[in-house]
């Protein structure tokens, strides 16, 4: 591409040292399973977007920005192939479109920005766990944007996107039943390992299985769920799916107290 | 997915029906409509399988070819999967329509599939050269509801019915490395399926939750929770499905009900390939005409 000095492109075959490197430390350290990282949540940052949050919780950092609503495209045909089967008024109702991005240095090894297929299981994730929180009657034939740059992967990455996109829609005004409160989990490897909550990236990395589980505190309905690995029976996945429904419960008190800060600071900001 | 077109009185009626645990078609909460499997379809392939499940059409085929072994897996082959859904199902997967459903599947079958499923260091050739690469390609011909159950129960019948030619590694003086094939056809190694999983979609209606839901079913459904089983009750994915959010109750008495009708499947899908099976060559193939 001529003239393309942007985008520095390394040699075709090129390998991170870290590859051929030996292994940093045997197994993390014993911690607690249900300790939780302090969580740092700020609301309304952005000036562009409708409505913005960042959400920081160990070395996770993930900032995510609300747009819309705006006239959604080609509302006239009706609904698309993965639309809701059979209601007539589909056409009618509003669409969350959902974005998730990694930023090509947030993990260990860089990524290309173009993610691929990874970005948009972790983006109809966040788009499944979104809507039954955000109520879609109320914005007829419009769209909302969401979309959660994941600045740096410290673990259990797609809860804090979720947790971090449900404070951009509320900061934004959007009319939503409840909060989606995230939170991540993994097992260890071995005979009966108790599952860890909030697991950091090395753990998550070590992992043979790791579960996402999306909560509406207030309801109590789960709205998102994702898990993959050796769990292990259906007795050990309902521990952890317990498990993470406690640690969404931990969470909410924080989220409660940023959107009212950003509500003053709003109020403040404005002209009386 | 395909989208039909339900009016309020007969979607009041199937959830009225599920309350009581009869559904439209006379089925009970926790059966599956019959299932037709037929494997070794299409002959270009290494292995083939043809699932028909009530209106649901699926065709998988797997092809080895040799390729190069991941970095971080030096000694183990493995899976890449596709998905396509043909324009055949519905016009709504006309042009570039169905990508996204496509994708979304395909997703799902690289999550169900870890590293436990299929033994991956048979697959592999020469350790850090070579290693057999399993293509499957799934083909989705007519959607009628339920297209992750079918499409799980295809791809392990096609893994089943795959036979990989055994292969030898030659070095020449120079050292460069030669790979020779086997004189005889059907000196070939077959995969062991037995921890292969399957899933199990299980739609809330209600305050129930049916199994093999049909596309009126799902159109009265707003939430679902897909569970992934092998056969021997190791769950090893987990997602809800849909626009809706689910009680916590009921999440753990779909993944029990998942389980227990997964096992069920295993066992009868077990004993229809082999059977299948030992009707050997000769068999009747019924293919596309039945």
């Amino acid at each position: 591409m001529p003239g393309d000095h942007r985008r520095i492109r390394g040699p075709e075959e090129s390998q991170p040292p870290q590859l051929y490197a030996t292994e940093e430390e045997e197994g993390p350290a014993d911690r607690d399973p249900t300790r939780l990282r302090p969580v740092f949540a700020r609301a309304g940052l952005l000036s562009q977007a409708k409505g913005s949050a960042y959400l920081e919780a160990g070395g996770t950092k993930v900032l995510c920005a609300v747009s819309g609503p705006r006239q959604a495209e080609g509302s006239d045909r009706g609904s698309g192939p993965a639309g809701a089967g059979g209601e007539a008024p589909a056409a009618l109702r509003g669409r969350l479109l959902c974005e998730f991005r990694r930023a090509p240095f947030s993990g260990r090894r860089r990524r290309a920005p173009q993610g691929g297929c990874e970005e948009r299981e972790l983006a109809l994730a966040l788009q499944e766990a979104l809507e039954p929180a955000v109520r879609l009657g109320r914005y007829p034939r419009a769209q909302l944007e969401v979309s959660a740059l994941l600045l740096e992967d410290g673990g259990s990455a797609l809860a804090a996107a979720l947790t971090a996109a449900s404070l951009a829609l509320a900061d934004a005004g959007v009319e939503m039943y409840d909060l989606v409160v995230g939170c991540g989990l993994s097992r260890a490897p071995g005979p009966a390992p108790a599952w860890l909550l909030d697991p950091t990236r090395l753990e998550e990395e070590r992992a043979a299985a790791g579960l996402t589980v999306a909560l509406m505190p207030v309801l109590n309905q789960v709205a998102g769920l994702l898990g993959s690995g050796e769990g292990g029976p259906t007795e050990s996945w309902a521990e952890a799916v317990r498990l993470g429904l406690e640690g969404c419960q931990r969470i909410y008190p924080v989220l409660q107290q940023c959107l009212v800060r950003a509500a003053r600071q709003r109020a403040a900001a404005a002209p009386p | 997915m395909a989208s039909v077109v339900l009016s309020e009185a007969e979607k009041v009626y199937i959830v009225h029906g599920v309350q009581e645990d009869l559904r439209v078609d006379g089925r009970g909460c926790d059966d599956y409509r019959c299932v037709e499997v037929e494997t070794d379809v299409v002959s270009n392939t290494s292995g083939s399988a043809r699932v028909k499940l009530g209106h649901t059409d699926i065709l998988v085929g797997v092809k080895a070819e040799v390729g190069t072994p991941k970095l971080e897996k030096a000694d183990e082959g493995y899976l890449e999967f596709f998905v396509d859904c043909s324009a055949n199902a519905t016009p709504e997967f006309e042009g570039r329509g169905g990508d996204d459903l496509g994708t979304e599947i395909a997703n799902t079958l690289y999550r169900i599939f870890n590293k436990s499923s299929v033994d991956l260091k048979a697959l592999c050739i020469s350790p850090r050269e070579h290693c057999w690469v399993l293509y499957v390609d799934v083909l989705l011909l007519e959607c009628g509801g339920n297209l992750f159950d079918s499409i799980s129960i295809a791809v392990k019948a096609a893994l089943f019915n795959t036979r990989i030619p055994r292969v030898r590694v030659l070095e020449d003086e120079e050292g460069s490395k030669d790979i020779e094939l086997s004189d005889d056809p059907y000196d070939c190694i077959r995969l062991s399926v037995e921890n292969v999983p399957c899933t199990v979609t299980l739609c809330k209606i209600g305050c129930r939750h049916v199994v093999d839901a049909t596309l009126q079913e799902e159109a009265c459904s707003l939430a679902s929770l897909l569970v992934s089983v092998t056969s021997k009750g190791v769950v090893t994915c987990m997602r809800k499905v849909g626009k809706g959010s689910l009680d916590p109750e009921s999440i753990f008495e779909m993944m029990e009900t998942g389980k227990r009708v997964g096992k069920v499947l295993h066992s009868s899908l077990q004993k229809i390939l082999l059977k299948e099976e030992s009707l050997g060559p000769k068999r009747q193939k019924v293919g596309f005409l039945g």
